[in-house]
């Protein structure tokens, strides 16, 4: 990929002015229309996002009462924004390798059978047709909810276990695993697809050279041949969900609380959005709001360049 | 073909195991939604568990076609138009940009894709409010376009065309340009028609995306006429009477086209990803 | 359908369209109600048109972010905070009462909608809290109705067998649903003046105690609904339950008469039963372009129509209509437990000031929640989150 772009601009460098001119045209003719829709439905609104950070905006969004940095400060040692940075980094941990290692394992294998292939592809891909409000409902009053007639509790008395109560348990907390598995469910099957056509992209003289080179089947394949192969899908999937989960808002909302809950269980595991959502839409302090939602994306930022010196993001552009 | 060894054979009836069961698991949560869509209310609370619906009440999703406080027939053609249009142009919109920051070399192509990237880091939770705003400014608050304008320039969709550009073999691009072809002709003629899969898994991805918003519709729309489908599956979730069996039929119901086009639209998805041809 | 077509200021001469937002009430019947009531208002006023905005799902973002443009609705329900009112997003609305209207209304209902002596917002119907149970349950198993926190724990205990628990709080164990109605019990209170008074060990021993009440094991937790939905009791799934006086049709329906009620029970002899007030209120949108006519016809609406009243809040629902001698009339409060529930409300009825907000109530469900679920001494977590309430407090009231 980095050849084909060095490559390309390799030549341009030896055309003459003309064709650089023609170049820069066509590049924002074709970026124009992205490029102006981003620029009024989420720049301008970014940048305004930005000047309420600065400003006491309560209960209006007119920028000009200006504070300084007093948002950034009231937040940055206010405890409960603290602890909701500390679990959404937690979240992220269990969350993001997880995605990889199932979604990627899930195309593997799906990959490797012939027939029945598009019967498992849709199965796997089906459940990102829910919405997040529709599975949180699934899964706290059908899937996860505390009673012997609940779905898992049905399941594990089968094995003689009694009833457990998910979502309201700290001890061990069960909570995660009901947060987790709903984000699993909807997301694997797009990742699955990415990962898939990355598969289909590798060209089989590369495993037939493997073979040549007498590398088994199995592991040495995976580890010397379809994990590098695989490199650019990967880092897109890790990008984007590492994103999503640190944006992460609708299960924990809409699991422990939301429409038809007692909040009480949204304290288990607040992360920024979710609190976020409480001082901008509910207390209306768009300054605090916004103001924290810059801190995440720092945060954000600043994962995914770590993120990025460890598996090379810089060097695929 | 060569004849397959046993361990293959066994390696198969793992795999088939396992996928199987996956599959099993991974189908739980649509066998709870269509149980509870055909139960009452009574049933799905209640302390027996029973596996089936039995007997089934379909009356559920008689009621509510017939409900007038939520119509959801209007819904679920608001939702088609708005999901098919933002379908169309977010595709179109996000492929050029895409096809553009791979293969055009032009003076200030970083700044824009660093550009693309940071919109995408930061939450839409910043946006929310003042892009409201902006709307209200714009005169799109209430109307159909004021709900799907925003939704058609997505940085995610971006930021995967582009992606996928970069891995677009050199030599089409080469051989179009022997013939002639300019930037735009490249676009058109080489690489959509080479891009079905991404289109197609993107596209699906932002037809669910556009079909199960919810808080944008509500806020910009106003009049029960504009109600998309997702505005109208909250009406069953106020406070004082949760209605969960009309809850889970409504759910079902807007959950149905999305499965139609998964089925429609899975044989392009990830099997259009071969480009041998394109030579 | 656009809105807001009258140009004329404040509509003299002209025709006006007053915009009118409602969150969508969950009763068969509500919406036709505020349209009908709308189209009655028009044919006294022929010159005002109102149109009926019913807004279902998330109402509270959709006016939140309505509010702060000017495309907002001229009149909407809400419940009033003191931002609204120093953001000027409202208007008083003392003008419109008379002395004798004013008299009945209750001053709960009053003090709610008031901020610095002025009122914002009139009440459109009372809710309240009631502890129902199953009296044939209570009586098998030879217990009264219990009057302290102590009995009810131990009633809990024991109406509890392997198909059905002896209480239900809401899932998260009573956080949210006795967040503020468990230290009202025990005389302590949250939010006096510009002071917050909830550090103190009264409101400690309270949540102490429904600590001690969650690991009882006696409290329904991981009910497919939550408390303010009947369905726990309907279904036998529990003998007692905290809910609203709202669900008592359904509960009547499903149980007939054996089932009894009462307001929350005093913590101990120090302390006294207690019980909330809740509701909705009607207030005028300080950027509307016609604020007289739709202060005129709130007034009309929610202060001057007491038949409108009644049927608003008794013919769909069961709420207690907010002026004294429409509910007093009204025939489906007298009976018995109704009748009860309202007199717990003129006797014990709670409510939070205009001053609390959401931020002090997370502060204080997270400390709650610390208390029950970590076992964290609830001293500790009681003064940590009346410190932070405090920081709120002084950054809303500056």
């Amino acid at each position: 990929m980095q050849s084909t772009d060095t490559h390309l601009n390799a030549n341009h460098a030896r055309k003459f002015s003309r064709r650089e001119r023609s170049a820069t045209l066509a590049f924002w003719a074709f970026v124009a229309p992205m490029v102006i829709g981003l620029t009024v439905f989420t720049l301008i609104p970014i940048v305004w996002g930005f000047l309420l950070s600065l400003s006491h905006a309560q209960n209006t969004i007119h920028v000009g009462h200006f504070i300084g940095l007093a948002n950034y400060q009231d937040l940055l040692t206010d405890e409960q924004f603290l602890r909701s940075l500390w679990t959404v980094v937690i979240f992220a941990l269990f969350i993001v390798p997880l995605t990889y290692v199932v979604s990627l394992s899930l195309a593997l294998l799906v990959n490797r059978v012939g027939w029945g292939r598009p019967f498992f592809r849709t199965v796997f891909f089906l459940p990102s047709a829910v919405s997040y409000v529709v599975a949180s409902l699934i899964w706290r009053v059908s899937l996860f909810n505390g009673l012997p007639f609940g779905f898992a509790n049905k399941v594990i008395s089968a094995f003689g276990v009694g009833p457990i109560a998910w979502i309201g348990t700290v001890n061990p907390p069960w909570y995660w695993l009901v947060l987790v598995t709903a984000r699993l469910w909807l997301q694997v099957g797009f990742y699955m697809i990415i990962f898939l056509a990355g598969l289909q992209e590798i060209p089989r003289s590369v495993y037939e050279a493997a073979a040549v080179d007498g590398a088994d089947r199995g592991w040495a394949v995976l580890r010397h041949i379809t994990l590098p192969q695989l490199r650019n899908t990967s880092i897109s999937v890790l990008l984007l969900n590492l994103i999503a989960a640190f944006q992460a808002f609708d299960e924990f909302y809409n699991i422990l609380g939301g429409s038809g809950a007692s909040v009480g269980n949204t304290a288990l595991a607040r992360p920024p959005l979710v609190y976020l959502y409480g001082l901008a839409l509910s207390d209306q302090d768009f300054g605090r709001g916004t103001a924290g939602a810059f801190i995440l994306t720092m945060l954000i930022f600043a994962v995914t360049l770590i993120q990025g010196r460890i598996l090379g993001f810089g060097q695929a552009d | 073909m060569k004849t397959r060894p046993w361990q293959d054979r066994l390696g198969d009836v793992g795999r088939y195991g396992l996928l199987a069961l996956l599959a099993l698991l991974f189908l739980i949560p649509f066998y709870l939604i269509l149980r509870n869509a055909f139960m009452t209310d009574a049933q799905i609370t209640s302390f027996h568990w029973s596996w089936l619906p039995l007997p089934p009440h379909g009356e559920n999703f008689q009621q509510l076609f017939k409900d007038p406080a939520a119509p959801l027939l209007t819904g679920l053609e608001n939702s088609a138009i708005i999901a098919i249009t933002t379908l169309v142009l977010q595709m179109l919109f996000s492929s050029m940009a895409g096809y553009a920051l791979a293969r055009i070399p032009a003076r200030g192509r970083s700044v824009v894709f660093f550009l693309i990237v940071a919109t995408l880091m930061i939450p839409g939770a910043v946006t929310f409010v003042p892009t409201y705003a902006v709307m209200a400014y714009l005169g799109g608050v209430n109307t159909r376009w004021g709900i799907i304008a925003p939704g058609l320039f997505s940085a995610f969709s971006t930021f995967l065309f582009r992606q996928f550009y970069l891995g677009f073999p050199a030599e089409i691009e080469e051989a179009g340009q022997l013939d002639g072809l300019g930037y735009f002709g490249i676009y058109w003629h080489l690489l959509v028609p080479n891009s079905t899969s991404v289109l197609m898994s993107l596209g699906v991805l932002t037809f669910i995306g556009s079909w199960n918003s919810f808080l944008w519709p509500l806020v910009i729309g106003q009049d029960p006429s504009s109600w998309t489908v997702q505005v109208v599956l909250s009406t069953f979730l106020t406070a004082q009477t949760l209605e969960l069996a009309h809850l889970f039929a409504a759910a079902a119901i807007g959950i149905l086209p999305l499965v139609i086009v998964f089925l429609l639209m899975q044989r392009y998805i990830v099997e259009g990803a071969k480009f041998s041809g394109g030579k | 359908m656009l809105t807001g077509c009258g140009r004329s200021p404040n509509g003299s001469g002209g025709r006006v369209t007053l915009t009118h937002w409602y969150h969508q009430y969950g009763e068969t019947g509500t919406q036709d109600a505020v349209v009908r009531y709308a189209q009655e208002y028009t044919k006294l006023h022929p010159d005002v048109d109102v149109q009926v905005v019913w807004v279902p799902g998330d109402y509270h973002t959709k006016l939140a972010t309505a509010l702060l443009t000017s495309g907002g609705p001229d009149i909407f329900e809400s419940q009033l905070s003191v931002p609204m009112v120093t953001a000027e997003q409202v208007v008083p609305l003392d003008d419109l009462f008379t002395p004798e209207t004013r008299r009945d209304f209750s001053e709960r209902d009053l003090a709610s909608n008031s901020v610095n002596g002025k009122i914002y917002g009139i009440k459109m119907l009372d809710d309240t809290g009631v502890l129902y149970y199953r009296k044939s349950l209570l009586d098998t198993a030879g217990l009264q109705p219990p009057t302290t926190m102590d009995g009810l724990i131990d009633a809990a205990k024991k109406l509890t067998s392997s198909t059905r628990k002896g209480l239900f709080l809401g899932n998260d164990g009573g956080i949210s649903a006795l967040l503020t109605i468990g230290p009202w019990s025990a005389g302590s209170d949250f939010l006096v003046g510009d002071k917050i008074v909830f550090d103190n060990p009264r409101t400690v021993a309270f949540y102490d105690k429904l600590r001690a009440l969650n690991d009882a094991g006696a409290l329904l937790i991981g009910a497919p609904t939550d408390w303010w939905d009947p369905s726990a009791l309907t279904q036998g799934l529990t003998v007692m339950q905290w809910g609203g006086l709202w669900a008592f049709p359904a509960i009547h329906k499903a149980l007939g008469d054996d089932v009894g009620g009462m307001g929350w029970p005093a913590f101990d002899e120090g302390g006294k039963p207690v019980t909330f007030l809740g509701g909705w209120s009607a207030m005028v949108n300080a950027q509307s372009r016609h604020i007289e006519e739709a202060k005129r016809y709130v007034k009309w609406l929610w202060i001057d129509n007491k038949k409108i009243q009644q049927d608003w809040c008794l013919s769909y629902g069961f709420h207690v209509p907010p002026r004294i001698s429409a509910a007093r009339s009204a025939a489906p409060l007298r009976a018995p437990l109704p009748a009860l529930a309202m007199k717990n409300l003129e006797v014990y009825g709670r409510f939070l000031p205009p001053a609390w907000n959401s931020a002090m109530n997370t502060a204080l469900t997270d400390a709650v929640t610390n208390i029950l679920k970590q076992g964290r001494p609830a001293a500790d977590e009681i003064h940590a989150a009346a410190k932070k309430c405090e920081r709120e407090l002084k950054r809303l009231l500056e």
